[in-house]
């Protein structure tokens, strides 16, 4: 389970200071798929980062499983963002030279050796995003869409409590991007993998359960399908 | 029109009796609704009239058979290859929007919003469809509404080029 109580971010831009996040409270629960959505700027990837341990919030408390990101110290926190928290990125941010197969192992062990009794966990991923065939290919080699799998099973290997996703789908083709999203969605329900995707695109956040709409550092509204009028909002939040 | 080319198409991938072919036309006409038993009977009657369906007589519980004939096959591929034409099925939006521009921006602005809410919510209902039918591999019904979704993509577009041009 995910809790962001009371959140708040600040950058310096040069001598001035900004508040990106502007006290975000939010909620999600084990098994979910949560789509962000929201302006440019506002603050989306800047949220994720927060959840994901890779920055710390200015103010506020994030809890992932009942556990304090801003209590763990710098290396603790490492530890528990490499066993328990999976990223995948727009531009998928993959090892250019190294293989599929290394690509995927890299989380467990940083030289890219896969060590015997890892070797059956990784097969099954790579053919869970259809890459079989594909494992000794070097990630530079690899199409748009064959990458993000990569991506995706990368960010799979540790069973990790959470998946974050920071427009997945943003640089690839409508029917390329369906496929990203199929592969999600299964492992949303297959593996009960809880998944939060930020997204632009209305058509990839149909895919989540709940969706948050983001607007100039703090959480507008979030919707789902149950409640009445909901279209009618995000129709406005779109316009 | 599509009942007689559903009948046509079940019968050529095997023999049916009435009851049979009302389940698999439900099915394959899908989203549409159901027909009503009396409409399958009395296409069954012109069909083989015009000899493109046979009934070869009764099955082991008493239920009559039928049977495609080669005519009904041949007039079955003519049908099938003929490329459908663009019949505007959204000739009544497009109308609608071009009187409300006639009148007056005010109420072109408010169409396009209502036309746009209406689209967001089909998008988001029929992705959640989507999302089941990938679960149930059902491939056939995927494509469709991925088919529909397509069609809802293209329509919120031009809807937004509209609205961007109206300034
Ligand atoms: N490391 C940083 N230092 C200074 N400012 C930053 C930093 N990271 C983000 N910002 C600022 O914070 C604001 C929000 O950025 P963020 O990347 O979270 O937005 P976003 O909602 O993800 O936007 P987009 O949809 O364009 O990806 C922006 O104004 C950005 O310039
Ligand atoms: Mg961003």
């Amino acid at each position: 389970m995910i809790r962001v109580h009371n959140v708040t971010k600040e950058y310096m831009q040069g001598q001035e200071k900004i508040q990106v996040l502007k006290g975000v409270n939010l909620q999600i629960n084990e098994g979910e798929f949560v789509a962000v959505m929201g302006p440019s700027g506002s603050g989306k990837s800047t949220l994720l980062q927060l959840i994901g341990g890779l920055d710390l919030p200015t103010s506020g408390d994030i809890q992932i499983n009942q556990q304090s990101l801003q209590e763990m110290n710098e290396k603790k926190r490492t530890i528990f963002r490499r066993r328990h928290l999976g990223f995948v990125f727009q531009n998928y941010q993959l090892l250019p030279t190294l293989t599929v197969e290394e690509n995927i192992a890299f989380p467990i062990h940083a030289d890219g050796k896969i060590r015997k009794r890892n070797q059956r966990s990784i097969t099954n991923l790579i053919s869970e995003v259809g890459l079989k065939g594909f494992e000794k290919k070097r990630a530079n080699l690899l199409s748009g869409g064959q990458q993000q799998r990569v991506a995706i099973a990368r960010a799979l290997v540790n069973h990790p409590s959470v998946l974050l996703a920071d427009e997945p789908t943003g640089n690839l083709d409508r029917t390329i991007a369906e496929d990203i999203l199929r592969l999600l969605l299964t492992f949303n329900r297959k593996h009960n993998q809880t998944i939060v995707m930020v997204t632009h695109d209305i058509f990839a956040a149909g895919f989540a359960d709940r969706i948050i709409l983001f607007r100039d550092g703090v959480i507008e509204k979030i919707i789902s399908r149950k409640d009445e009028d909901y279209a009618k909002y995000m129709a406005h939040f779109m316009a | 029109m599509s009942v007689k080319y559903g009948i046509l198409t079940l019968l050529s991938v095997k023999q049916c009796h009435g009851y049979e072919l009302k389940i698999e036309l439900d099915s394959l006409l899908g989203l549409k609704g159901k027909i009503n038993p009396g409409q399958i009977y009395t296409t069954l009657d012109r069909l083989i009239r015009d000899g493109f369906v046979t009934s070869p007589g009764m099955d082991g519980e008493d239920r009559r058979l039928y049977d495609i004939h080669i005519k009904g096959k041949e007039e079955l591929n003519k049908w099938l290859i003929e490329p459908v034409a663009y019949s505007n099925t959204k000739e009544d939006f497009f109308f609608k929007w071009s009187c409300a521009r006639k009148t007056n921006s005010e109420l072109e602005k408010l169409m396009l919003t209502q036309q746009k809410e209406l689209i967001v919510k089909e998008v988001m209902e029929l992705t959640k469809l989507k999302t089941e039918l990938i679960l149930e591999g059902d491939e056939r019904r995927y494509l469709l509404v991925t088919g529909t979704l397509l069609h809802l993509e293209a329509d919120l577009t031009w809807i937004n080029q509209v609205e961007n041009r109206v300034g």
